[in-house]
């Protein structure tokens, strides 16, 4: 019976050898197609992330009014934006993350561009998102901001100063509202103070969101302002004047080449003071110390030799 | 010592018997031998389908990179002309579309170390196109503005090429009289093409 019994239970070595491979095999495979799904799924995040980056160049412009545009993916997107400051003009940053079985993937792979500033919340999520755009100058031309909005937050503006009203008018934008069309669910931006999830000083040059305050010189700002966070918009900020900074210098060499046929660089001592200002330059609060300084530069630029 | 070294004959040839009268057990090496081939087969099998699957992704991501870098390039050579590191702005008198700063240009030629990876594209090149020149002069700041080309990037591996029409602007002087020129030119840029 004994020996009967360890007959039974016997597995001869081709069948053992034939389940362990095989058990191997299948695992191999498992591991295999798991590699190759996460590698999938960072390949398009990647990709969606330059896309997007890509599809921004248009809104770059030389005109001087703002320009509106949207993008849809084919599934609801989360676009994490994110703002370096160092070496010379900082980088912006992009990851898109997507959904997959119900669960937000995170490859942590971006899209890195020195030559954009998008200001956005830290992370906006939706299908369909609004981006517009509007040239910054101070007191040339540095740089078009983007501004990038999901479709699902609408923006209504109470008691805005007519051109800014006029602007958005123009702009046609379905998520950007003025006092007629809001709505409970709207994020009031309101110009006067009242109950408001961001109020905006005209006259003082400051925005206050989320109990936090920064300050902006010219629309473009102000709606920069309006649109990011605190971190991003000071970050952007800082990139900005550093590409301001190199734009100072660019132009003290064209007046100094511009000497050599007759004309005068008066510019260049305003100039290389802009340069000084903006090397030290931390934070929106220090606006307010080149106003002046920029609105000068910007006077003396005229007549037959103007520089910009 | 006899019956040592008669014991060990023994045992091998009990051993030599055994190994040519069990026909069953050489059957069932057989079968292990060719199970063992069958599962290395398919593992290779397995291993080449991987290898070939994983060949063609790649390739097709380089394809993607490449297509995703030729899309920059077409659309950023419509709008570097207005970036403010080329662009007119008012310095010509009005506002202009296309138009480039020629002394811009040079002064940023000099520090385009600078905007080494700003723009993220390998070649910038503007050519002069009219009036038609006999010869091509690389723009210095010894012969300007009399030449026909400003390169400010240069690159060897340098993929696919997009240009645009611009008009290439200038302050120019006459017996003390400062007065603006603007000829044709071709604004040409060109990406590095994916390793």
């Amino acid at each position: 019976m004994i020996e009967n019994k360890k007959a039974y239970l016997q597995i001869s070595f081709g069948w053992l050898f034939a389940i362990i491979v095989g058990i191997t095999i299948i695992f191999l495979a498992i591991y295999f197609v798991v590699k190759v799904i996460n590698l999938e799924e960072t390949a398009h995040s990647a990709k969606t992330s330059q896309e997007v980056g890509i599809l921004l160049n248009p809104l770059e412009t030389s005109f001087e009014s703002a320009v509106t545009s949207s993008f849809t993916f084919p599934e609801e997107t989360q676009i994490h934006n994110r703002c370096d400051n160092y070496s010379n003009f900082g980088l912006q940053r992009i990851e898109v993350r997507q959904k997959d079985f119900n669960k937000w993937v995170e490859t942590n792979i971006e899209a890195q561009f020195q030559n954009k500033y998008i200001f956005s919340e830290k992370y906006i999520q939706g299908r369909t998102f609004y981006i517009f755009s509007k040239p910054f100058k101070f007191p040339f031309k540095i740089a078009d901001l983007i501004y990038l909005t999901p479709a699902s937050k609408n923006y209504c503006f109470v008691n805005a100063p007519t051109d800014i009203e006029d602007e958005l008018e123009d702009l046609n934008q379905p998520n950007l509202r003025i006092r007629e069309g809001c709505s409970e669910d709207d994020i009031l931006v309101c110009f006067n103070y009242g109950n408001c999830d961001i109020f905006v000083n005209y006259n003082a040059k400051r925005v206050e969101k989320n109990n936090k305050e920064v300050y902006f010189e010219g629309d473009a700002l102000m709606y920069a302002a309006i649109f990011s966070d605190k971190e991003i918009y000071e970050c952007q900020l800082q990139r900005l004047m550093k590409r301001n900074l190199q734009l100072s210098s660019l132009y003290m060499n064209k007046a100094n080449y511009l000497a050599i046929k007759g004309c005068s660089p008066v510019l260049n001592p305003y100039l290389a003071q802009l340069i000084n200002s903006l090397s030290n330059f931390e934070n929106s609060e220090e606006l307010y110390f080149l106003r002046s300084l920029v609105q000068e530069i910007d006077n003396k630029n005229v007549g037959k030799c103007r520089l910009w | 010592m006899v019956n040592k070294s008669n014991r060990g004959q023994m045992k091998t040839k009990k051993l030599k018997i055994s190994s040519l009268h069990r026909p069953k057990n050489n059957r069932g090496q057989m079968k292990i031998q060719q199970t063992a081939f069958m599962l290395i087969a398919v593992t290779v099998l397995f291993v080449l389908v991987g290898l070939f699957f994983l060949v063609i992704r790649f390739g097709s991501l380089k394809d993607s990179a490449t297509i995703l870098e030729e899309d920059n390039a077409r659309l950023l050579v419509n709008k570097l002309a207005s970036s403010p590191e080329f662009s007119c702005g008012n310095a010509f008198g009005t506002s202009k579309v296309n138009c480039i700063d020629a002394d811009k240009i040079m002064a940023l030629k000099g520090n385009i170390n600078v905007y080494s990876n700003f723009w993220r594209i390998s070649n910038i090149e503007i050519r002069k196109i009219y009036p038609i020149s006999q010869s091509e002069i690389e723009c210095d700041f010894a012969n300007y503005p009399e030449c026909n080309i400003i390169t400010l990037k240069e690159a060897e591996n340098s993929g696919y090429t997009v240009s645009n029409f611009v008009a290439l602007c200038r302050k120019e002087s006459n017996n003390e009289n400062i007065y603006d020129k603007c000829e044709l030119a071709k604004l040409i840029v060109s990406y590095e093409s994916a390793k």
